[in-house]
């Protein structure tokens, strides 16, 4: 009996060590070197032992910098806005098709932008919000509109970019929605009906109390999501003047990759960590004041 | 009768609602098929058109031809392939040694799997490229492979159906005198099969369209650009004029496969995705 015990210790390990070897080199090494580096004054071309040690200048550079704090800006509209949007339209369309006909084939259109390379959909809406021949500002001027700059006019940039983000989320979170609504049980509908209760009111006694966890839960992966937008933003923000979409991700993939400043990218990777950080410990102790009693 | 005319308004309220959100979402997708068979002229053309005069369907021999997409696509696969592969075994094996093997410091090392996936990925970029260039990988696929070999998702997902199998299965197993490799591979694996599936679809979709990793690494050697970089280079390159029109070609052969392995593994692929959803709840 002890002999297996032990032959499942070893078993236990071994079947652990890819994963083990794997997280020590790039889960533990890089943590500790990325905070090490964050110290430093570092272009990677020199070796990382000769590098001056320069204490916190680099957090209080980045916070000196305009185009960072802009960054910031432009994050945080980014995140919030598209989670809400994105969220209330997935909502309400997952509550549309619920039990629709066809729902299986409306599921599958919704959710195509889901799977798409993001490459790909930043691209599209490129073209399709050139201001002269673009298909978005052709309908605009089809209903008596005035077609707009969508991406090179600052005061509308980073709205377009927020506009295509959304295009391409409402699938993947309207689905999880109605994962969920299939497991609200028929027969609180039925009772409320017995009560006399309308549409809208099923949604806001019955459907959305009972929605809580996943919404909670979709705010939570959504934000943490939305902080490290990169694809979209990089490619359909080069020709906003000055920068000014600028994001988080954006700027320390620049700082690091183009001017060589490894330490200034690293301070602001782990400035990034500490946001998401706190949004997460945010969303436990939400959960933890009641939100998961929602479904008992 | 007044409450089936209610009914009736509601359910077209419903489907017009439906249809006109369906109808936004299918536009962008229509538009590339329909501009990756126009010529130049009509790309450009004021007012835009939304049909080929007359398909150009020698733009995708023309793709071929001018742009190195063949070469991208080699490379997108070769790194999506070898990572979920890798992302399989890797999640399968360590998923049973969390949820059936006991030993101690299991229970921490699983909440530290869990936990690594808070960790924004911009912390990792340059520790792992000064690695990388240390390694002497950065002109090879291990520098686009090595990094994904084990997923924290993936173990977390394997684990939670590995637990969903009965240990007397297992025992019984042990009694005949089976090691825990040979459960691993002939009881485990076979009933793991749909779990397998769906990690594998998650996984290769998701390098399939990856783009900040490759783009850093393949600055410096192109021969291993992923379609994704290639495709953004050629688009955000504005003095290629001649390749210009042939970017939403190349999109379009971008696009297909992904979408086509939704639309054929749906069912999978749905699943994962909502597991990834509720599993932290």
């Amino acid at each position: 009996m002890k002999k297996s015990l032990e032959n499942r210790i070893g078993a236990g390990y071994s079947f652990l060590a890819p994963a083990i070897i794997f997280y020590s080199i790039f889960f533990l090494f890089p943590v500790i070197f990325s905070l090490l580096v964050s110290f430093k004054k570092w272009n990677m071309l020199i070796p990382f032992t000769k590098a001056p040690f320069i204490g916190w200048k680099n957090f209080l550079d980045l916070l000196k910098d305009e185009l960072f704090l802009m960054s910031l800006r432009n994050t945080l509209l980014y995140a919030l806005l598209t989670v809400s949007i994105t969220l209330t339209i997935s909502l309400f369309y997952a509550i549309m098709i619920n039990k629709a006909k066809f729902s299986v084939f409306w599921r599958f259109i919704y959710f195509a932008p889901v799977v798409t390379p993001q490459v790909a959909i930043a691209t599209i809406w490129g073209y399709l919000y050139n201001p002269n021949n673009g298909l978005l500002n052709a309908i605009l001027r089809f209903f008596g509109f005035k077609g707009l700059n969508w991406l090179t006019d600052p005061s509308t940039a980073l709205f377009s970019i927020i506009l295509t983000a959304i295009w391409a989320g409402i699938g993947g979170s309207m689905l999880i929605f109605t994962a969920s609504l299939k497991n609200i049980p028929q027969e609180y509908y039925d009772a409320a009906k017995i009560d006399g209760a309308t549409g809208f009111k099923e949604f806001w006694y019955i459907t959305l109390p009972l929605l809580k966890p996943t919404l909670l839960f979709l705010s939570a992966t959504g934000l943490i999501g939305a902080w490290q937008v990169f694809d979209l933003p990089y490619m359909l923000g080069r020709n906003a003047p000055a920068k000014s979409v600028m994001t988080v991700s954006w700027y320390t993939y620049e700082t690091a990759f183009q001017y060589l400043r490894m330490g200034r990218a690293s301070a602001g990777a782990f400035l990034l960590f500490v946001v998401i950080f706190v949004i997460t410990l945010i969303v436990l102790w939400i959960f933890r004041k009641g939100g998961i009693k929602g479904y008992e | 009768m007044n409450r089936n005319v209610k009914n009736l308004l509601w359910e077209t309220f419903r489907y017009s609602i439906i249809i006109f959100g369906a109808f936004w979402m299918i536009l962008p997708f229509f538009w590339l098929f329909s501009a990756s068979l126009m010529t130049p002229q009509e790309l450009l053309a004021f007012p835009p058109k939304f049909l080929p005069a007359e398909p150009q369907w020698k733009n995708y021999i023309e793709v071929v031809k001018k742009i190195p997409i063949l070469m991208y696509y080699k490379n997108s696969l070769i790194v999506a392939i070898s990572v979920t592969l890798s992302v399989l075994l890797t999640s399968s094996l360590a998923g049973y040694s969390f949820a059936k093997l006991k030993f101690p410091g299991r229970e921490a090392f699983f909440r530290f799997v869990l936990s690594t996936m808070m960790f924004p990925v911009f912390i990792f970029l340059i520790p792992v490229y000064y690695l990388m260039k240390l390694f002497g990988w950065l002109n090879n696929y291990l520098s686009l492979i090595t990094p994904f070999m084990v997923s924290g998702y993936g173990i977390f997902l394997m684990r939670q159906f590995i637990l969903t199998i009965p240990n007397e299965l297992l025992d019984s197993a042990r009694i005949d005198g089976a090691n825990e490799l040979k459960i691993y591979l002939k009881i485990i694996i076979p009933l793991l099969k749909p779990a397998l599936a769906t990690l594998a679809i998650l996984t290769f979709i998701g390098q399939w369209n990856s783009f900040l990793w490759p783009l850093i690494v393949t600055s410096s050697s192109q021969h291993l650009m992923t379609l994704p970089v290639g495709i953004s280079r050629l688009s955000l390159a504005f003095s290629t004029t001649e390749t210009q029109h042939l970017i939403l070609t190349a999109l379009v052969l971008q696009v297909i496969p992904t979408v086509a392995l939704f639309l054929f593994l749906q069912r999978y692929y749905i699943k994962g995705f909502v597991l990834s959803g509720f599993g932290e709840v």
